[in-house]
């Protein structure tokens, strides 16, 4: 896959836009990236379909171009650049913008009303913006998004890497237990990230919303209901869920053996998520914008309402597989990536390449929609394209 | 209303095997694909149905993974335990009974078709030799993932313990070692080649049951199989509940509780849970939440994390860039669901030291239960 076809698949699913100097002048070959001063904000009603096709009302941030989206438009910038947001709110009642974790947070905008909202981009990281009146409520209702800060220099996604996140990126493609895979430079490539920003969903709140939204007047729900009341039937990542978010090509992560992929983890939501990864322990390199001293290397962890996660997930051939590690998997497991298993109910055999994981939450609860349909949840696949040599497993899926 | 419309993703024509795979996985069975000499050999039969007793004599069913070479203790819950030498290259023949089930090993990093996961790649019907080899000491388990979210809450699941080699000259036991008894752990030491012993050991898997769920199908709530259109609207099931777990049980290793029931787990129920250690020796604490709620540990003796998720902090190569945890007497810790946390402590008091294990709901964080044992240090 050619590097400009990567990023466009990169951010599938996800509206984005690049502010100022961004550093990665690549971004900018995307066509919905085109590079601005000022960023034309809306705060907006639209209906989203759930996975089992159902219609649920949200207010959502968009822009005059695209209109709504969920969740809102991804925010490149790069640390340090100026960001200007024009924000209109077309809803019935005050909305407002901020970037958790930070004190940047603008005026309550009256129905109808727009203003503006400069701030200088934080330190390069993830982070949720939101809208943060009647608190949990527009949040939660849809009004968030993701914005995300790259380093003017080095080659970690921060602008201070401890000493430790510094020596694991040293160490990408250059020691024997990161090898480099063939036809990739060593260390982390900035383009090689996705977002997971996982959120859940439970209609009733949104039903009550869509009753006053339909009537023109302001959404008399408050946090406290919200807060003690919320059982949610519906988990996304990025907006998707169960077999449509494991297959974006925005959510899965992708690559051969040898190719390191940073995860920017984001929960936008009240429910604490467990998120699992098959296949590759994850070294977890920054924690709500804390940069980390001790870099664990897990394969489960919490994931708490508001929290921004990074991971490096390490791409290594899977450790664990039986039998001599020096051969190449073509050789050693070439009968399963050779094999066709015959579905249920007639439907055609199923190949076993490439090589597909999952990542799921634990907190299985996060694996249903509508009260089951397991897993149509909180759900993406880890897709292992070819070996460390270059030579990409059998493509028959 | 003039509202935007948003879909929830299109499938296109070329992606609906995939999509009908993701919802209704392929079943095969047999031997393994690329057959390797195995070093170690296990079974397991899943599942077969056994009754929780609580205290009161009250019953709770609950479908565990049995292990038909252990006739004392081979059907418990939480099924049975599976230490394995690191290393070791592990036959796992795993017999299902009652429908398709798999056993994902869970931390453990094989092949797809080693991974027992039914959407990305097939669930066992009949019987499959599962084939791995770890190659990292410590903590992890292995759970059934079919209709994950019913079939982990009814008991599919138990510990997996990769277990280090003992130094030369050791008289202990193993690996793998017994359980409870003394052994050999993985942890940041570089004067013993990053294996440290302990003289007792404790498990502390904790986990709460929802009694509501203990009365459904294997395939409870499952959508409905149709090659051609698997994601039509209609074959979605709209009458479940798994998005609301409302546990009545609370449950330490297998020892259970009814909520309104405080009482402390004792040692005479079992040493496991509420271990006694004399001071100079080494007790090694092994902590799981295989819950779907935030649980919060608080140790009254000071301890030291050695490792998380089956891997030994700080340890070369892959670990170096993390370094033990130091947990002072009465600080807690959180876990959510499937994480691992290994402790080491060396009591130099003697007395009956209070651990706790608290319950929390994971949207409100409401507290719903504190399980109470404790640890006993003698002279």
């Amino acid at each position: 896959m050619k590097r400009r076809e990567f990023i466009k698949t990169g951010l599938s699913g996800l509206a984005a836009i690049a502010v100022g100097s961004v550093s990665l002048p690549h971004l900018f070959r995307f066509e919905a990236l085109a590079a601005q001063r000022g960023i034309d904000l809306t705060m907006d009603a639209a209906l989203v379909e759930m996975v089992d096709g159902s219609q649920v009302f949200h207010w959502l941030f968009g822009t005059p171009a695209s209109g709504p989206s969920f969740p809102g438009p991804v925010i490149f910038a790069s640390a340090g650049d100026t960001i200007t947001l024009n924000l209109t709110n077309r809803l019935y009642e005050p909305h407002a913008f901020q970037i958790v974790g930070t004190h940047i947070l603008s005026p309550a905008i009256a129905p109808g009303q727009t203003r503006s909202l400069s701030f200088t981009a934080p330190a390069a990281g993830t982070y949720l913006y939101s809208d943060p009146l009647n608190d949990p409520v527009h949040r939660v209702l849809g009004l968030h998004g993701a914005l995300v800060v790259m380093p003017a220099s080095g080659n970690t996604p921060y602008s201070f890497p401890t000493p430790a996140v510094q020596q694991l990126f040293n160490d990408l493609g250059t020691t024997p237990q990161f090898p480099r895979h063939y036809h990739s430079p060593a260390g982390w490539q900035p383009d090689r990230f996705r977002i997971w920003l996982q959120h859940q969903i439970d209609p009733s709140f949104n039903a009550r919303a869509q009753a006053d939204y339909l009537a023109g007047r302001p959404s008399t729900l408050t946090g406290a209901e919200m807060s003690s009341k919320f059982l949610p039937r519906y988990f996304t990542i990025n907006g998707k869920a169960g077999t449509f978010s494991a297959h974006d090509p925005g959510v899965a992560l992708e690559g051969s053996i040898g190719q390191p992929m940073l995860v920017r983890v984001i929960n936008a939501g009240l429910f604490t998520h467990s998120n699992h990864l098959h296949a590759n322990h994850f070294y977890v390199i920054s924690v709500n914008n804390s940069v980390q001293e001790n870099v664990l290397n897990l394969d489960s962890l919490t994931i708490k309402p508001l929290d921004r996660v990074d991971w490096l997930v390490p791409f290594k051939r899977p450790p664990d597989i039986a039998g001599d590690e020096s051969l190449p998997l073509r050789t050693l497991i070439a009968n399963e990536l050779g094999l066709r298993i015959n579905g249920p109910n007639g439907s055609v055999g199923f190949s076993q390449s490439p090589l597909v994981y999952p990542m799921h939450c634990h907190m299985e609860q996060s694996q249903t929609a509508a009260g089951g349909n397991y897993p149509q949840g909180s759900v993406a696949h880890f897709n292992f394209l070819g070996d460390l040599d270059g030579i990409e497993f059998p493509n028959t899926m | 209303m003039s509202t935007a419309h948003i879909s929830r993703g299109v499938m296109l024509p070329a992606q609906v095997p995939e999509y009908f795979k993701f919802v209704c996985p392929p079943s095969s069975g047999g031997l393994n694909p690329d057959p390797q000499p195995p070093t170690f050999n296990i079974r397991r039969n899943l599942l077969v149905g056994m009754d929780l007793t609580l205290p009161d004599g009250g019953r709770v069913p609950m479908w565990i993974i049995e292990d038909p070479d252990n006739k004392q203790n081979g059907r418990t819950f939480p099924s049975a335990p599976i230490r394995i030498p690191l290393n070791a290259l592990v036959n796992a023949d795993v017999n299902c009974q009652g429908g398709t089930h798999t056993i994902h090993w869970h931390g453990i990093e094989p092949t797809p078709m080693n991974d027992g996961v039914g959407h990305t790649s097939f669930e066992v019907s009949g019987h499959f030799i599962y084939q791995f080899q770890p190659r990292h000491a410590g903590t992890f388990f292995y759970h059934c993932h079919k209709n994950t979210v019913l079939h982990f809450e009814m008991g599919l699941y138990g510990l997996l313990l990769i277990d280090p080699p003992k130094p030369a000259g050791s008289a202990v036991e193993g690996p793998p070692y017994p359980i409870g008894k003394p052994g050999f752990v993985a942890a940041y030491s570089p004067g013993t080649g990053h294996v440290i012993p302990y003289d007792v050991e404790a498990f502390w898997v904790a986990d709460s049951i929802d009694s509501r769920w203990h009365t459904l199908d294997h395939t409870a709530f499952m959508q409905k199989c149709v090659p051609e259109d698997p994601v039509n609207p209609s074959y979605f099931t709209h009458d479940g509940f798994f998005n609301d777990f409302r546990p009545d049980i609370f449950v330490l290793s297998g020892l259970a509780r009814r909520k309104s029931d405080v009482t402390p787990f004792r040692a005479a129920e079992s040493p496991l849970v509420a271990p006694t250690l004399r001071i100079g020796q080494t007790l090694l604490a092994r902590t799981l939440n295989a819950d779907y709620l935030i649980q919060q540990y608080t140790i009254g003796v000071d301890a030291l994390v050695v490792a998380m998720d089956g891997h030994a902090l700080g340890v070369p190569p892959t670990e170096q860039y993390s370094h033990p945890i130091e947990l002072p007497a009465g600080t807690p810790y959180r876990l959510t669901s499937a994480m691992r946390r290994d402790l080491i402590m060396r009591p130099t008091k003697a007395g009956t030291f209070p651990v706790t294990i608290e319950f929390l709901n994971q949207i409100t964080g409401q507290l719903l239960y504190t399980a109470r044992t404790s640890i006993t240090v003698t002279l």
